[in-house]
């Protein structure tokens, strides 16, 4: 049995006045799904279909601002709204650009976000934003 | 889409590895502090003395993913008002029979409102609790099944969710704590969202039982004088209990508008009929959100001995009952002016003033200043 903690981070304030980079929306190249913005921001909002980056990234930040619209505060309200009521819970989250791409490369049913810098070719964007 | 989709769901659950009863825990809390503006007012619990225990409360949630589509949770919460004393809020088991098919089985909220099903955590809404002349229902969960059918039409999702049930935990009926038996206890809430718009409706309705003590006198009497009808209507017995609600969000830029107008019928009680509504408007900047809220409450109870004879003999019995239900009626408005500061990933800092008016006896006008610390965890 493993036990996990979901703790935000605490006393990690992220004033991110200046970082405007772009975010790349990623599926393995083998996958041929066409998708719109509005698909995008509903797997992203669905039960758990998608992979995030770790709360507090910037890339994070930017990917909800732009691709879902809303700030980090109301994404974290919608997931506490989903989890306290038994409705669904948040996509997985994982620590790196790094770690996304290669779980990405290896699953072609995954869709995934990056930094648009961290793009390489194992990868196909659908979207940039 | 759909496939896609699906197959999503699949990679997702072998992320989340394989191993068995993997338990997840979760919290949120509040910690709330509020004070009445002049020293004899008196509202939603709060005096003129400086009380930080009233509004708040702690809650963690244990989830366990038992594999095969079922997961356990279990929800408790303690409330500084009731000592503490922490209460199982939800225990249920969840079987996801599809993608989009979910049945909920033991302790869950009943989907009266909007925010029925998170009403305690106020890191999800804007005011430091939801309107209190709407979210008035004496008792917020049942123990039963419940189904959440979730689907896109279009650009539309939609989300029915249906439950079936009962319950018997103590609650407050007009200033007396009793032990109620609701039974056959049912409803059906449709919530459709299209991106920044969100309109709900629910029915819901239940047969109570409440064997309230203060009303036996008057039972009785109304009994020994022949007027069966009279007793019946009196006592809370085998009575149908239902509520309407429609809700509607607007969520737009940084606009945000929320109404909910409520309907609660006791029809063959002496308890009132309750209509309520408030719309809320608020205005987004960074990592502030203000906003105002309007309300009003109008419950009432007819007079149920239309027909008897007013004679000296029945005076006795008569004039009490009048007197109940004509006690029942309440009419009030209130406005609330609010901030929310985000100021923290997990934390918000929110402040609320509220101006209570009752239009039948403005002894009981209020003003209340309230604070408050919420997070998720």
């Amino acid at each position: 049995m493993k036990i996990h903690l979901t703790t935000g981070a605490f006393g990690v304030l992220l004033f991110c006045s200046v970082c405007s980079a772009d975010v790349a929306v990623i599926v393995n190249p083998e996958n041929t799904a066409v998708l719109s913005d509005s698909d995008i921001s509903r797997l992203f909002l669905g039960k758990a279909v998608a992979i995030n980056l770790k709360l507090g990234s910037n890339t994070r930040d930017e990917f909800e601002t732009k691709a879902l619209g809303k700030t980090s505060s109301q994404i974290k309200a919608y997931w506490s709204k989903q989890v306290f009521s038994g409705k669904g819970k948040p996509p997985p989250e994982l620590v790196s650009d790094k770690d996304i791409l290669s779980m990405v490369a290896a699953d072609n049913n995954i869709i995934a976000y990056v930094d648009a810098a961290s793009v390489d070719d194992t990868v196909k964007v659908v979207k940039i934003f | 889409m759909k496939n896609l989709h699906k197959a999503l769901i699949l990679s997702s659950a072998i992320l989340a590895g394989n191993s068995q009863a993997e338990i997840t825990l979760n919290g949120f809390a509040s910690i709330v502090g509020g004070v009445t503006t002049s020293s004899d007012d008196a509202l939603y619990g709060y005096d003129e003395n400086i009380d930080f225990s009233q509004g708040s409360l702690f809650a963690i949630q244990a989830s366990a993913d038992l594999g095969d589509s079922l997961t356990a949770t279990v929800q408790l919460l303690a409330r500084g008002k009731n000592d503490w004393d922490p209460d199982f809020e939800w225990a249920y088991i969840a079987y996801d029979a599809s993608d989009s098919l979910r049945i909920l089985a033991g302790r869950q909220r009943v989907p009266f409102y909007m925010y029925s099903d998170f009403l305690d955590v106020s890191y999800a809404y804007p005011w430091i609790t939801p309107p209190e002349g709407v979210y008035s229902v004496a008792f917020d969960t049942f123990d039963g099944l419940g189904a959440i059918y979730s689907t896109s039409m279009g650009s539309f999702d939609a989300n029915f969710h249906m439950i079936y049930g009962g319950n018997n935990s103590e609650i407050t009926v007009a200033g007396e704590d009793v032990k109620p038996d609701f039974i056959d206890s049912m409803g059906l809430v449709a919530t459709v969202t299209r991106e920044w718009l969100t309109l709900r409706a629910g029915y819901l309705q239940t047969e109570m039982n409440i064997p309230l003590q203060a009303i036996q006198p008057l039972v009785q009497g109304w009994q020994a004088a022949g007027f069966e009808d009279i007793a019946n209507n009196i006592n809370v017995v085998k009575d149908t209990g239902s509520f309407l609600e429609f809700g509607f969000q607007v969520d737009y830029d940084n606009f945000l508008v929320i109404g909910e107008y409520t309907e609660l019928n006791l029809d063959g009680t002496t308890l009132p009929n309750q209509d309520s509504f408030y719309v809320l408007a608020g205005y987004r900047f960074d990592n502030m959100l203000v906003h105002v809220t309007y309300g009003e409450d109008d419950d009432a109870r007819g007079r149920i001995t239309n027909g008897v004879p007013v004679v000296e003999p029945l005076l006795p019995l008569l004039v009490p009952t009048n007197a109940l239900t004509d006690a029942q009626k309440n009419k009030a408005n209130y406005i609330k002016l609010g901030l929310r500061w985000d100021f923290h990933d997990s934390a918000a800092l929110k402040f609320e003033y509220t101006s209570y008016s009752d239009d039948l006896n403005s002894n009981n006008d209020a003003g209340l200043f309230r604070t408050a610390l919420v997070a998720v965890f």
